[in-house]
């Protein structure tokens, strides 16, 4: 899985804001991000799976896999229900 | 007929009638369209596709704002969805979705202070540009149903997000926590080079530029409160 084309990432005031551009995607799917949300949003550029991202952020966070397995099964649940994934 | 006009400091070459020729009169400049800064694009039937229960009058007025608004984002310049008023040469933003009351919350600031000391710059979209490191606020002819507008140029000293309340309570409002209610308060052309710069915009913005949070009532109090906060001074 993936995070679908067009989605631009800025950091605005502290903020991290993902935009979406182009015809076909929802200005609904203007969203922020915190720092983990930023790290496994990057990580979704390219195509990936569960296990890897869990694997990443335990290497980048120092948290034990349960956690980070959590984590990334909740980040991916969310962008899967709003059609962010492809 | 193509006329040229001088708008946020930028020369601008437009062709529309009705409401927008109307409102866009004391902006009207002599110049010539070939040195045009922005040349506006009118395209009323997709403006009416898109908002079927509007006047062709309305369409020329949204599609011809939109079109200045896209191109304005190239000086450094965009618009907010606020209305607008001046005290002592210091411009003030109330913005806020569409019926809380932004004109509302003005139009009592005009009551408090009295035609001589406070005018409303701008009462739907005026621009807000950065030139030499400051961020100013103009009038624009994208004005409102009552054309409140000055064709004049103030410097920005703050914007509120505004709430209707019980009562009057006005705080700083973070920047981090400010974005996203601001980008809901900006036109955004699809483009991802337009949609990028905007965000390169405001984040300028919200970084030189002191943003509240106000819940407010709408009496004339309202006006006093925001006022001394945003102010840092007593409302005399």
């Amino acid at each position: 899985m993936k995070i679908k084309e067009g989605f631009i990432l800025r950091e605005v005031a502290g903020q991290i804001v993902v935009l979406p551009t182009g015809e076909d995607l929802n200005l609904n799917m203007m969203i922020t991000l915190n720092g983990t949300g930023r790290f496994l949003w990057e990580r979704l550029q390219e195509e990936t799976d569960e296990a890897a991202l869990t694997d990443a952020l335990v290497k980048e966070y120092d948290v034990d896999e349960a956690t980070a397995a959590d984590a990334v099964r909740g980040f991916v649940e969310k962008l899967n229900g709003n059609g962010f994934l492809v | 007929m193509m006329k040229t006009y001088k708008i946020a400091n930028l020369l601008v070459a437009m062709d529309v009638n009705g409401r927008t020729e109307k409102q866009a009169a004391k902006y009207q400049v002599v110049g010539n369209t070939a040195d045009a800064d922005i040349l506006i694009h009118v395209n009323a039937e997709e403006t009416l596709q898109r908002f079927p229960d509007i006047s062709y009058d309305d369409a020329i007025y949204l599609s011809s704002g939109k079109s200045f608004h896209r191109q304005l984002l190239e000086f450094e310049g965009m618009m907010l969805h606020a209305s607008a008023v001046v005290v002592d040469n210091k411009a003030y933003l109330f913005s806020a979705p569409c019926g809380t009351g932004k004109s509302t919350h003005t139009a009592l600031w005009c009551r408090v202070f009295g035609e001589e000391k406070a005018q409303i710059l701008n009462d739907d979209k005026p621009v807000l540009r950065l030139e030499e490191g400051t961020w100013y606020a103009y009038g624009t002819p994208w004005s409102g149903k009552h054309d409140k507008s000055v064709n004049i140029r103030v410097p920005l000293a703050g914007i509120c997000i505004l709430r209707r309340g019980e009562e009057n309570i006005i705080a700083p409002y973070e920047g981090k926590n400010a974005v996203i209610d601001l980008l809901m308060q900006t036109p955004k052309p699809k483009d991802m080079l337009s949609r990028a710069k905007i965000l390169e915009l405001l984040n300028s913005l919200i970084i030189n530029v002191p943003v509240w949070k106000m819940e407010c009532t709408m009496d004339p109090q309202a006006a006093i409160v925001s006022y001394e906060a945003m102010s840092g001074t007593r409302f005399q």
